[in-house]
């Protein structure tokens, strides 16, 4: 018998879709926190770690900590332990887990306008303004997931799915239907191939978690006992860690060989972000327009800046605090607390942090309170990249002088 | 001495006391007295005047390595691992051209996108290193050293003692002060008794 996965957005009116499909089929349901636990379990990593990982917004200007790739190492290994079993009903992020070579699994996905979610979320009583909120959010962190497994910056998108149901334009009964009646389609049914795809998953996600013990951070692949390791760090002696890699692999159970092989990445290193210092490291960008700001913080990755993004003030406040980024890029009109009382609380107790305003509807008195304010620089909308990459290196030639200054203290 | 050999010794010299960076073809075009173009002639651009350079070291040093292990008579692993360290030592001494080299960053920005740049460094690594995993695993065998991870000691022992070249080449410290105690400490991380 096969596996359903559904992978949902927020107020798709998943819950009674799931529970609908779990009755008509029978299915036992597997939910995140199922796997988080049996992952716990495996690991001793407490769950409420564990669960970070589906965050979008754990570690950004942390990339030296190995606890996401253990944590995600280990749902794997739980994933691929349920996985020994069929007629499953999986929902949630870990759908996810389940790599492709995997074929009786039927893949759906729920996705609805935007107009149909906030309705939805208004039937649980839920305001609009938080929905919205809470709506973004959670896109996101589904972003970041599916970039994280699938390499899909797009979460709905059709090519990760074998159906794709349009909420909204389809009845809830009628999505029910939908799903049941493929599952007895025979590109469904487990195949020997399929069935062996799995033991191969359950075998990469071991080594993958005693891997990532280790401490080290390898792409792994497994087929009938034969292991592949591709290594995308770059690694000066290459030959001694493929050693150490292959000895410690080929000593796991279930291994029959092992194999090493660098990745893409690995001659190719972009020698630019070497080089360049000219430009702060940590920027976060605060402003309500959606597309403005994900636009900019691609265009500034590009240019080697790490962005972090943050929609209204509350939680520009917030992140400043925790993230400590070096610049911050700070709209002013935005729902809530606004740029100038945001700068104002983030001058007040994190004065090193310097604040670009990039605005479009700013006056002249709004110039000069936010320069007075300790400002660093007052931009207006639509600004040029170049002239806003200028102003950046000019902060951070600010910053780098206030370090030297305290550090001769 | 041939033109292109006074070009290369002007350079080891600039590039080891003022890295790769700093130094400019203006410059090494007066310490020689060969004209810009003729510097050009032989290399095509300063990277490969490195590059020429860093492999001559290598050349040079992987013979020294190669004699040291073939002249051993130690008593047990553990007394090999501690001639290793003063070996090592000594070499950094003798080679200072090599070690302040291989104590930039250049080195190793290069080795990133430059192959040939990368299989001399790691090379040159993995002779360094060697010596102090045959030294572990030849302890191992005969009972002096304990049984621990080879390969991963081998790389934590030589960076402990690289460093220290690193504290004699800026220095940081009075190294020969601190000679027995690294001795010590080694004997104290690898010996079987205390583990």
């Amino acid at each position: 018998m096969s596996v359903i996965s559904v992978f949902n957005g927020l107020y798709c009116n998943e819950e009674s879709v799931i529970s609908g499909v779990a009755e008509k089929t029978g299915f036992r349901q597997i939910q995140d926190r199922d796997v988080i636990a049996a992952a716990g379990k495996l690991s001793g990593i407490s769950n409420d770690r564990i669960s970070r990982t589906f965050s979008s917004q754990t570690s950004i200007f942390n990339p030296f900590t190995h606890e996401k790739e253990k944590s995600l190492a280990y749902l794997k290994l739980a994933m691929a332990e349920m996985l020994a079993q069929e007629k499953l009903l999986l929902t949630g992020f870990s759908s996810h887990l389940i790599p492709a070579g995997i074929t009786h699994v039927l893949r759906v996905c729920l996705i609805a306008e935007m107009s149909y979610r906030l309705a939805q979320a208004e039937a649980s009583h839920t305001p609009e303004k938080d929905a919205q909120k809470l709506i973004r959010k959670s896109d996101e962190d589904r972003s970041a997931w599916t970039s994280l497994l699938r390499q899909e910056k797009d979460p709905w998108e059709p090519a990760l799915y074998d159906m794709v149901i349009p909420m909204g334009r389809i009845s809830e009964s009628g999505a029910i239907d939908l799903i049941v009646a493929n599952i007895h389609r025979d590109v469904l049914t487990p195949t020997a191939e399929s069935r062996r795809a799995v033991t191969d998953f359950l075998l990469q996600a071991q080594v993958e978690a005693a891997l990532a013990c280790e401490g080290h951070n390898v792409d792994v692949m497994a087929r009938e006992g034969h292991v592949t390791l591709t290594i995308n760090k770059h690694v000066l002696m290459l030959s001694r860690l493929e050693q150490e890699l292959k000895t410690f692999v080929s000593g796991l159970p279930g291994v029959k060989s092992v194999a090493t092989q660098v990745g893409k990445d690995f001659h190719q290193a972009d020698i630019y972000r070497k080089y360049d210092f000219q430009t702060p490291s940590k920027v976060l960008l605060v402003d309500d327009e959606r597309e403005f700001v994900q636009t900019l913080s691609e265009r500034l990755t590009m240019r080697d800046m790490g962005s972090a993004v943050a929609y209204d003030g509350e939680s520009a406040i917030k992140m400043a605090r925790e993230e400590e980024p070096e610049v911050m890029i700070l709209d002013l009109k935005m729902p809530g607390i606004d740029g100038i009382e945001v700068l104002r609380r983030v001058k007040e107790t994190q004065p090193d942090i310097e604040i670009i305003i990039l605005t479009g509807h700013g006056s002249e008195s709004d110039r000069k309170i936010c320069m007075d304010l300790g400002a660093f620089a007052y931009l207006q909308k639509p600004v040029d990249i170049d002239i806003l990459s200028a102003t950046l290196k000019k902060a951070n030639e600010q910053i780098q002088l206030k370090k030297s200054v305290s550090h001769s203290d | 001495m041939k033109k292109k050999d006074s070009i290369l010794q002007a350079a080891t010299y600039l590039f080891s006391r003022k890295g790769f960076k700093d130094t400019s073809m203006a410059e090494l075009s007066r310490m020689t007295g060969a004209a810009e173009g003729t510097i050009f002639y032989h290399f095509k651009n300063k990277q490969e005047i490195f590059l020429t350079i860093l492999k001559n070291l290598k050349e040079d040093i992987l013979p020294e390595f190669e004699r040291y292990k073939g002249e051993k008579s130690f008593k047990t692993g553990l007394d090999m691992m501690e001639e290793t360290v003063s070996f090592y030592l000594y070499v950094a001494g003798l080679k200072e051209d090599l070690f302040s080299i291989l104590h930039q960053r250049y080195p190793y920005e290069l080795a990133e996108t430059n192959p040939e740049c990368r299989e001399i460094l790691e090379a040159i690594y993995n002779c360094f290193v060697d010596i102090f995993e045959t030294a572990i695993r030849a302890g191992q065998e005969d009972g002096s050293i304990g049984d621990l991870p080879a390969r991963k000691s081998a790389l934590i022992l030589f960076s402990m003692v690289d460093s220290l070249v690193r504290f004699r080449m800026y220095n940081l410290y009075d190294v020969g002060a601190l000679y027995n105690e690294m001795i010590a400490s080694c004997r104290r991380m690898l010996g079987k008794a205390k583990r």
